[in-house]
């Protein structure tokens, strides 16, 4: 990982998407970027004795032999074991059209949104017409307001949020409420009791000892960053022996053994 | 698996495991401290019946006693079985002579390690004497220091140079090596005689069992010199809040001012020289006390 990329985020991807975000009769084009891209270390499996990629292979499970493409077909089950076949062309026929837009049906407070509804963000940037850009943008800012409406993104209609941030706009995609869970259906939760009024005075203490300011840039995905040391270290052809997790720890307790050992062997 | 993990030859578990919760200690600090305080520690513990008193839940849990050696025991620990008339069984007790045997105790969570007053090849010969100075409020520890001082200028009229320890709690020990030729109930009669001359000199002290609820004052305490009774061995660290140890002082680090919380499994560490260094060489004889 370069150091410029650790200041200042993941180096953003082309646009995927071009399109515009129309208010009533008012459209302003733009294009879609991916904003957040997670960090994760892939790999591939290999067969151990040979080093060779492993691969998959569909193959029907009534004898095994590898089918094609072109036989493949979507099933849907409706009862256990048993299926629908549903065509490539009859989920086209269905498939909501991408108009290539954004449409803002109206606006809205953006803190009114649960962040519980929130899918994916995208970044949008500016097609031919940064004028028009500039001024939605500004007249969110101004305003403290977003946009909601809707979006088609590939096979799938979302509901989307369209807002002002750090001097340019982002897209939101929204879960539909059907698809988040209620918490008053959960039963353990309807029967939480009330917090005993001690308890509760100590609770908020403690909270307040603890109350700060938000910055998440002491939190680092320790994980990948080990992985990604043990990879140089094996492409600097050093052996890595298997440690078990916080080995670290027993580790240090081992060089204080050591000392104390020699500390004894001398004093005898 | 957790139990994967060793140090040398001892598997250590739960390292992460905070055993004093507000100084937010780990059980691997508290591993970490049994071993470089193995030097200064072992001596006092090798050769003896030890009694552990296990905190699997941290110093603010509820701990237990155990003397004898628990389940999963590795076979390499030292042990030292004793039909005990009291239990009525044998007990196998535990003889931290290593420091993979200290591991594998803080391992356990057992924090505080006592000893008896006698060695496994002579168990009703003491090898040491104590007066426990245990002080009732609303007295603290600034009498126990100024009993200790008073205590220790009366041995010196003995001909006695006695060692001396915080408990690691409210109180202090004073401790002397001795010539193995007495038994425990000659010692006791002896602490016993010497803490009534002392009450004599020091309106605070209190000499007999039937005074140590008495608010303000400080017992002395004879009667835990008894074959299978013990103490606190000095390093030991205590189940309390700020993680005390019951440390060896010098007589000079005995004044008004010192206080038994100075000495944590924090501090312990940084504490240069050993006090109670050669206990074992000076060795003393009971002189004669005239009880009257």
């Amino acid at each position: 990982m370069s150091e410029e990329e650790q200041e200042s985020g993941p180096v953003p991807h082309r646009a995927f998407w071009t399109g515009s975000i129309s208010i009533g009769l008012v459209n302003v084009p733009v294009r879609l970027m991916v904003m957040v891209r997670e960090h994760a270390v892939s790999f591939r499996l290999l067969h151990r004795k040979d080093g060779q990629p492993i691969q998959y292979r569909r193959v029907c499970t009534r004898d095994n032999r590898e089918v094609p493409w072109e036989d493949i077909v979507k099933g849907y089950e409706v009862r256990d074991g048993e299926y629908i076949m549903i065509e490539r062309e009859e989920l086209e026929a269905v498939r909501p059209e991408s108009d290539r837009r954004i449409r803002i049906d109206r606006f809205i407070n953006v803190l009114e949104v649960e962040p519980v509804y929130y899918d994916r963000t995208y970044l949008l940037v500016p097609d031919k017409s940064p004028d028009a850009y500039a001024l939605l943008m500004e007249a969110f800012r101004r305003k403290g307001r977003a946009g909601i409406g809707r979006i088609t993104l590939r096979t799938r209609e979302y509901p989307a949020l369209v807002r002002e941030y750090q001097d340019a706009l982002i897209l939101i995609t929204l879960h539909y409420p059907d698809e988040v869970t209620d918490p008053a259906a959960v039963e353990e939760l309807s029967t939480i009791p009330e917090p005993g009024k001690k308890e509760l005075a100590l609770a908020e203490r403690i909270i307040d000892d603890l109350t700060g300011e938000l910055d998440l840039s002491g939190y680092h995905d320790t994980y990948k960053e080990r992985i990604e040391e043990l990879i140089q270290k094996k492409m600097k052809g050093e052996t890595v022996h298997v440690e078990k997790p916080k080995a670290a720890e027993a580790r240090e307790l081992m060089s204080a053994l050591e000392e104390t050992l020699a500390q004894l062997k001398e004093s005898r | 698996m957790a139990g994967d993990q060793r140090v040398g030859k001892v598997p250590v578990t739960n390292l992460d495991r905070i055993l004093y919760p507000s100084p937010g200690v780990s059980k691997k600090e508290v591993i970490e401290y049994y071993i470089r305080s193995a030097p200064r520690i072992l001596p006092f513990l090798s050769g003896r019946a030890l009694v552990l008193q296990r905190f699997p839940d941290g110093a603010g849990g509820q701990g237990f006693y155990e003397k004898d050696a628990p389940p999963g025991t590795p076979d390499w620990v030292t042990l030292f079985p004793h039909v005990s008339r009291t239990a009525g069984r044998e007990i196998r007790y535990v003889v931290c002579d290593s420091p993979d045997t200290l591991i594998w105790l803080a391992n356990l969570a057992a924090l505080e390690l006592n000893i008896v007053l006698a060695r496994t090849d002579d168990p009703e010969t003491p090898d040491m004497m104590l007066f426990d100075l245990d002080p009732e409020p609303p007295a603290g520890f600034p009498e126990a220091v100024e009993t200790a001082q008073a205590l220790r200028e009366l041995l010196a009229e003995l001909g006695l140079s006695p060692f001396v320890k915080t408990s690691g709690r409210k109180g202090l020990h004073v401790v002397i090596p001795l010539d193995r030729s007495y038994r425990f109930d000659e010692t006791r009669t002896f602490v016993h005689a010497v803490g009534i001359l002392l009450s004599g000199r020091l309106p605070v002290v209190v000499s007999e069992l039937s005074g140590t609820h008495t608010p303000g004052t400080v017992f002395v305490d004879y009667l835990q010199n008894a074959a299978w009774k013990t103490m606190i061995a000095p390093y030991s660290l205590r189940a309390t809040g700020q993680a005390t140890v019951s440390m060896p002082l010098s007589w000079e680090e005995v004044r008004k001012g010192v206080m038994p919380e100075d000495f944590t499994i924090r501090t312990a560490i940084s504490r240069t020289g050993d006090p109670w260094k050669g206990f074992f060489d000076q060795a003393e004889r009971l002189p004669e006390v005239n009880n009257e």
